[in-house]
């Protein structure tokens, strides 16, 4: 992996305005991985998608991040049923 | 352009304390949130309408001025000043074709805001400018034929005065998206690029239905074929092809013709199949002669 890749926790919180225990409290609750570098600990860029939806939902909504693990649980089923949903309907209109 | 009731939408009374907009504005915010909302185009547009009512009710000199003019908004310098900013901020575009959106839409005012307080501010929930690391991911549609999307297609793009080449896999399923890491909006201060998502839309014009690589056609078979049997003629997406009919063929009898269907997407040179339902085709305005013939079959109490 090139060294681009990756963001330090720092710079992310920084920037975002947020706590490094937030990047932490996600890491723990199992939403997304940290990376241990020799230096510092690194969040991979792919992550940063998913990081910045949880710090919006924090920060705009005031959700704490319990209620963000219970969120992310709930919007993997929600993506999943609409997968399945959008998937019935093609072979609905096979058979149309 | 209408007027837009900000309390009504907030749910608030015209008097409402600055605590009591924070207050409708959360609620408001956590049930229509995009993050909260995939896919959901209807709650989009009612948080954007949340959104704008509290950047007018929570800031103090907006608000002033959005009861003092109230239904008398439309003066023309205002107006002009609108449409200069407009003109100025326009966030969406079209590239060869395609249209594209960026993915933070939610900060888009109605023409109305615009008119009264002369362009946006991508300001959130009073909490100032939203902030930003990574760039922002842009969706795009591509409409492309069935036919097209038959063979592997390789198309270059044009986002933001950058090509890209785009190769697009063979048997793509309508509404699939595919997601090009990077060419999304740039990053801020050293961020990372946001990416790219095409979403594909598949018109079907073949006489085919499609169900992933297999598909779907009802051909007629003539009732005498269908009694005694024979060769008929079908077509399928890569040509005429002569099928073998068995004696005493029903209505509704389907048959598989392997690997005529779809190519199977990412398995090169793997196909999905053919399904053909046979409807048997009943004769009408018989001749003299074939009536006779007709008949002359139902005197032997043929069943």
């Amino acid at each position: 992996m090139k060294k681009e890749n990756y963001i330090s926790i720092e710079t992310f919180c920084k920037r975002h305005g947020v706590g490094e225990s937030f990047v932490y409290s996600m890491y723990e609750y199992e939403i997304l991985q940290v990376e241990n570098k020799p230096d510092k600990r690194m969040l991979h860029v792919e992550e940063l998608p998913l990081l910045e939806k949880m710090v919006r939902l924090h920060n705009e909504l005031d959700i704490n991040p319990e209620g963000i693990q219970a969120i992310h649980h709930l919007l993997g089923q929600v993506e999943n049923l609409q997968e399945e949903v959008a998937a019935l309907k093609r072979k609905l209109d096979v058979l149309k | 352009m209408d007027f837009i009731d900000y309390y009504k939408v907030l749910g608030v009374d015209k008097k409402a304390s600055t605590e009591e907009i924070k207050k409708a504005y959360r609620k408001l915010a956590r049930k229509y949130h995009p993050d909260l909302n995939p896919n959901d185009v209807e709650a989009e547009k009612n948080f954007k309408r949340v959104n704008e009512a509290n950047e007018v009710l929570s800031d103090p000199e907006k608000r002033k001025k959005y009861d003092e003019y109230g239904k008398d908004w439309q003066h023309a310098e205002e107006f002009e000043k609108a449409k200069r900013a407009r003109s100025q901020q326009s966030g969406q575009g079209d590239f060869g074709g395609y249209t594209y959106s960026s993915g933070g839409s939610a900060q888009d005012f109605s023409d109305f805001f615009e008119s009264m307080f002369g362009g946006r501010s991508a300001g959130f929930g009073g909490r100032g400018q939203r902030v930003r690391f990574r760039g922002q991911d842009y969706n795009a549609e591509l409409k492309l034929s069935l036919m097209d999307v038959y063979t592997t297609q390789k198309q270059t793009l044009t986002v933001n005065g950058k090509n890209i080449r785009l190769t697009i896999p063979a048997g793509i399923e309508d509404g699939q998206t595919i997601k090009i890491s990077g060419h999304g909006g740039p990053g801020v201060e050293g961020g990372p690029a946001g990416d790219l998502y095409i979403t594909f839309s598949i018109v079907n014009n073949t006489s085919f239905r499609r169900d992933g690589p297999n598909l779907y056609k009802t051909v007629e078979v003539p009732l005498v074929k269908a009694v005694l049997g024979g060769e008929i003629q079908v077509e399928t997406l890569t040509g005429k092809v002569k099928l073998k009919v068995a004696p005493g063929t029903d209505n509704g009898a389907q048959v598989k013709l392997k690997g005529k269907g779809f190519p199977k997407y990412k398995k090169e040179g793997q196909f999905g199949d053919l399904y053909l339902t046979y409807q048997v085709k009943v004769p009408k305005n018989l001749t003299t002669e074939q009536k006779e013939l007709f008949e002359a079959l139902e005197k032997t109490n043929l069943k």
